[in-house]
C-alpha cells in the first residue's frame, strides 16, 4: 500500500505491462530519454531499452500509422500524443485505420494500441486545454477509457493495454498530482466492462462526472450535506463501452440526475449520457436532467482558463440545489 | 542481370495476365458483376507484370514480400494472395479473403503478404513503415515491405512522414511510386513542380531512382536490387514512370480534361505488345503466341470469376457480426 499520484499510477502501470509483455512498446515524442513531456515514461528507457520507447519526430499522422503496422505483427503500441488536443492530428488513422482494422480483415486482424490522451485544463488556452472525449466517441471500433483517480488510472491503463481493439485513454492535466492509496498488488480489471462505481452514496440526487468535474461534484456534495442534501456520485471510468447499470439503478432511485464534464455541452459526452438516461429512466425522473459543462467557446490563455472555463463548485451546488428544489 | 529464357517467358505469362485483369475487371463493371469505383490498370501492364516477377522470384529465394496495393494492382494482389480468394472478394462473396465485406479498397491478409489496404490515401506507407519495423525488431531478416503508392498519393504528408520515419528507423522498406502522370483529373505537373518525384526520397536521404515502368525486365532488375538495399537496412525509394490509358476509374470521362490524342497511337507505347515485340526479335515467341497467351490467360480469370459469382454472398448476421468489431464483441 502507497499514496500515488495519477502521474506515478501511470508510470507504475507501463512498468507492470512492459515487465509482462514484451511486446508492449511506447511511440511518441521525446518517450525515451526524456520520459515523456509529462514525465510518466520515467525509467522505461533505462530499464527495458530503445527499442520499446520509439522516439518519433513530429509526425502524429505517420506514427499513429506506425503503430497499426506493428499490432499487424504482435505488437501492443502505446502511443502517446503531448496534449490531447493534437488527436485531431492523428484521427485519420485512429478513426479509418485502427476501428476498422479488425472488420476490414473479417475479424481477423484485432488492434490493441492505447492511445494515452492528457487533456483539458491547464491555463494553456484555446489549443491546448480542451477536453476530447466526445470527438472520439461517435465511432465504432475505438473503446474510451477516462478514469480520474490513481488507483483506476493504473489498473484501467494496464486492462487498456491487454484489451484486443484500440483504447483512447484520456486523463485530465489538471490532476496529475491527485493521490490516493494505492495497493501494491492492484488487481487488473480482465475487461472494460462494467467499469462504472458508486463513488458516494446519497438518496436525492443523481451525479454522473468524471475527472476535475467529479472531483468539483464530490466537494460540492460535501458542503451540501451540511445542508440536508443527500448526493449520490457515479464515477462511469469507461465511456465506451458505457456502463449503465449502476447509473440507472442510482437515477432510479433519487428521480434527479445532473451530468458534469468539462468539454462544452453542446455534442459533449453528457449528451450520451443524458440520452441513455432518458431513453431508460424517463417514468423514474421527477425533474428533467441537468448537464453541466465547459463554455461554449475557445479556451482562454493564462489564469483564467481554470478560473471561468469549466463547472466550479459553486456552479455545481447550485444546480443540485435547484435540482432537489 | 542478365534473365534466363525462363525468366523471360514467365514475365510474357505476367504481362498477359496484367492486361487481362484490366480487360475482365472492364467487362465486370460494365455487366453489374463488380460494384465500386474501380481503378483500370489498363496500360501499366509492364509494372504490374515487373513486381509479380519479383514477388515469385523472393519466393523462390525465400524473400518474404509484404504490401498492399495502390489503386490498379489487381493483378499483383490476386498474385499475392491466389486468384479466387481475391476474385471472391472482388464480387463479395463469403469465400473472399476477408468474407467479402472488404471490397477492393480494404482487403487484407497479413499471413499471405498482404497488409491491410487502405481506401483514404496517405497513411499505408507509415502502416507499412510500423510493420517493417516490427519485422527489423523481431530479426526477420528474411522479409521486405513495399509501399505502392501513386504520383498523388504520395504527395500527402503522411507519405513524407513515412519516408522520413523509415529512414530514421532503417526498416526494411521500398517505397514504390507509381507516376502515371495523373492523380483523378490532375496532371503531375500541377502535383509537383519537379521532373522526377523519386527526388522526394532525397528529404529523408534516401536513395531515390526512376525507371521505366513499362518495360518489365527494368521494373524487375530496380526492384530485386531495391530490396536488397532496404534488407540491408537502406529503406529507399523507386518511382516508375507509366501512363494511364483511360479515365481515373471506369466511367470517368477524362476527355473534358485531358487530351486524349495518345490513344490513336496506343502500338507505339504499349507495353504488352512492346515486350512481346522484344521476344520476337529474340526468337523466344512467335507472332501467334501473344494471342495464344493472352486467351489463356483470360481463360483463367474467366473461370476463377465464374465460379465466384456462383458462391453465396455474406448474410446480414455475417455482415453486421459484432465479433468484427471488437474482439470478443465489446
Ligand atoms: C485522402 C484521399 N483523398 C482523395 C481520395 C480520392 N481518390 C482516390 S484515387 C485518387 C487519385 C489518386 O492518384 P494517384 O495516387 O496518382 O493514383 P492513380 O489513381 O493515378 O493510380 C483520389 C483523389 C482518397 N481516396 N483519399
Ligand atoms: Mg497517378
Amino acid at each position: 500500500m502507497a499514496k500515488i499520484s495519477n502521474m506515478k499510477a501511470i508510470n507504475l502501470a507501463c512498468f507492470d505491462e512492459f515487465a509482462r509483455d514484451d511486446k508492449v512498446i511506447v511511440i511518441g515524442e521525446a518517450v525515451g530519454q526524456k520520459g515523456g513531456a509529462w514525465g510518466y515514461f520515467t525509467g522505461l528507457m533505462a530499464k527495458f531499452g530503445a527499442n520499446r520507447m520509439l522516439d518519433m519526430p513530429i509526425a502524429e499522422p505517420a506514427f499513429c500509422a506506425f503503430a497499426c503496422g506493428t499490432t499487424l505483427a504482435g505488437y501492443r503500441p502505446i502511443v502517446e500524443f503531448m496534449f490531447a488536443d493534437f488527436v485531431t492530428i492523428g484521427l485519420e488513422n485512429i478513426m479509418n485505420m485502427a476501428a476498422k482494422q479488425r472488420y476490414n480483415s473479417g475479424g481477423v486482424n484485432s488492434c490493441p494500441i492505447v492511445y494515452l490522451l492528457p487533456q483539458g485544463g491547464g491555463a494553456s488556452g484555446s489549443q491546448h486545454s480542451q477536453s476530447v472525449e466526445a470527438w472520439m466517441s461517435n465511432m465504432p471500433g475505438i473503446k474510451i477509457v477516462a478514469p480520474t483517480f490513481p488507483g483506476d488510472m493504473k489498473k484501467y491503463l494496464q486492462a487498456s493495454i491487454r484489451d484486443d481493439d484500440p483504447v483512447v485513454f484520456i486523463f485530465q492535466r489538471a490532476i496529475f498530482g491527485l493521490q490516493e492509496e494505492v495497493p501494491d498488488n492492484l488487481p487488473v480489471p480482465g475487461s472494460l466492462l462494467n467499469a462504472s462505481r458508486v463513488v458516494k452514496e446519497g438518496t436525492d440526487v443523481t451525479i454522473v462526472a468524471y475527472q476535475r468535474a467529479l472531483i468539483n461534484s464530490i466537494q460540492a456534495a460535501k458542503e451540501l450535506e451540511e445542508e440536508g442534501i443527500s448526493v449520490e456520485i457515479i464515477d462511469p471510468i469507461v465511456l465506451r463501452p458505457l456502463d449503465t447499470a449502476k447509473m440507472f439503478a442510482s437515477v432510479k432511485k433519487t428521480g434527479r440526475c445532473l451530468i458534469v464534464h468539462e468539454a462544452p455541452k453542446i455534442g459533449g459526452f453528457g449528451m450520451q449520457i443524458s440520452a441513455l438516461i432518458a431513453e431508460n429512466c424517463l417514468g423514474d425522473l421527477a425533474k428533467p436532467i441537468v448537464r453541466l459543462g465547459g463554455k461554449e467557446q475557445p479556451i482562454a490563455f493564462g489564469k483564467a482558463c481554470d478560473l471561468y472555463m469549466f463547472p466550479k463548485v459553486e456552479e455545481i451546488k447550485a444546480e443540485i440545489r435547484a435540482l432537489v428544489r | 542481370m542478365n534473365l534466363s529464357n525462363e525468366q523471360l517467358l514467365e514475365i510474357y505469362e505476367y504481362i498477359n495476365y496484367a492486361r487481362c485483369m484490366g480487360e475482365r475487371l472492364e467487362y465486370f463493371i460494365k455487366t453489374g458483376k463488380i460494384l465500386g469505383a474501380i481503378h483500370l490498370p489498363k496500360g501499366q501492364e509492364g509494372l504490374q507484370a515487373g513486381l509479380i516477377m519479383t514477388l515469385m522470384d523472393a519466393r523462390k529465394n525465400g524473400i518474404k514480400i509484404y504490401t498492399n496495393p495502390h489503386t490498379r494492382d489487381q493483378a499483383l494482389m490476386s498474385k499475392l494472395i491466389g486468384l479466387q480468394p481475391y476474385a471472391d472478394e472482388m464480387l463479395c462473396k463469403t469465400s473472399g479473403i476477408n468474407g467479402g465485406t472488404s471490397g477492393e479498397y480494404h482487403m487484407t491478409c497479413v499471413e499471405k503478404g498482404f497488409l491491410p489496404a487502405q481506401g483514404v490515401l496517405g497513411p499505408v506507407w507509415g502502416q507499412n513503415a510500423g510493420f517493417a519495423w516490427a519485422l527489423k525488431d523481431q530479426g526477420k531478416t528474411d522479409s521486405v515491405v513495399w509501399g505502392i503508392y501513386g504520383d498523388g498519393a504520395s504527395s500527402r504528408g503522411d507519405a513524407w512522414e513515412a519516408m522520413n520515419i523509415a529512414a530514421l528507423f532503417k526498416v526494411p522498406m521500398v517505397f514504390v511510386v507509381v507516376n502515371n502522370g495523373w492523380a483523378m483529373a490532375n496532371p503531375v505537373e500541377k502535383e509537383a513542380p519537379v521532373q522526377d518525384l523519386s527526388l522526394r526520397a532525397q528529404g529523408s536521404g534516401m536513395r531515390g531512382i526512376t525507371v521505366d515502368g513499362n518495360d518489365p525486365i527494368a521494373v524487375f532488375e530496380a526492384m530485386v536490387e531495391a530490396n536488397k538495399l532496404a534488407m540491408s537496412g537502406e529503406p529507399n525509394l523507386v518511382e516508375f514512370k507509366v501512363t494511364r490509358w483511360g479515365g481515373h476509374f471506369l466511367g470517368d470521362n477524362q476527355e473534358v480534361y485531358r487530351d486524349t490524342s495518345f490513344l490513336k497511337h496506343l502500338d507505339d507505347i504499349d507495353p504488352v505488345l512492346n515486350y512481346h515485340k522484344k521476344l520476337l526479335a529474340m526468337g523466344l515467341v512467335k507472332e501467334e503466341d501473344l494471342k495464344r497467351v493472352h486467351d489463356e490467360q483470360d481463360a483463367i480469370i474467366l473461370k476463377v470469376y465464374e465460379e465466384g459469382m456462383n458462391k453465396p454472398a455474406p448474410t446480414v448476421d455475417e455482415i453486421c457480426d459484432p465479433n468484427k468489431v471488437y474482439g470478443g464483441a465489446y
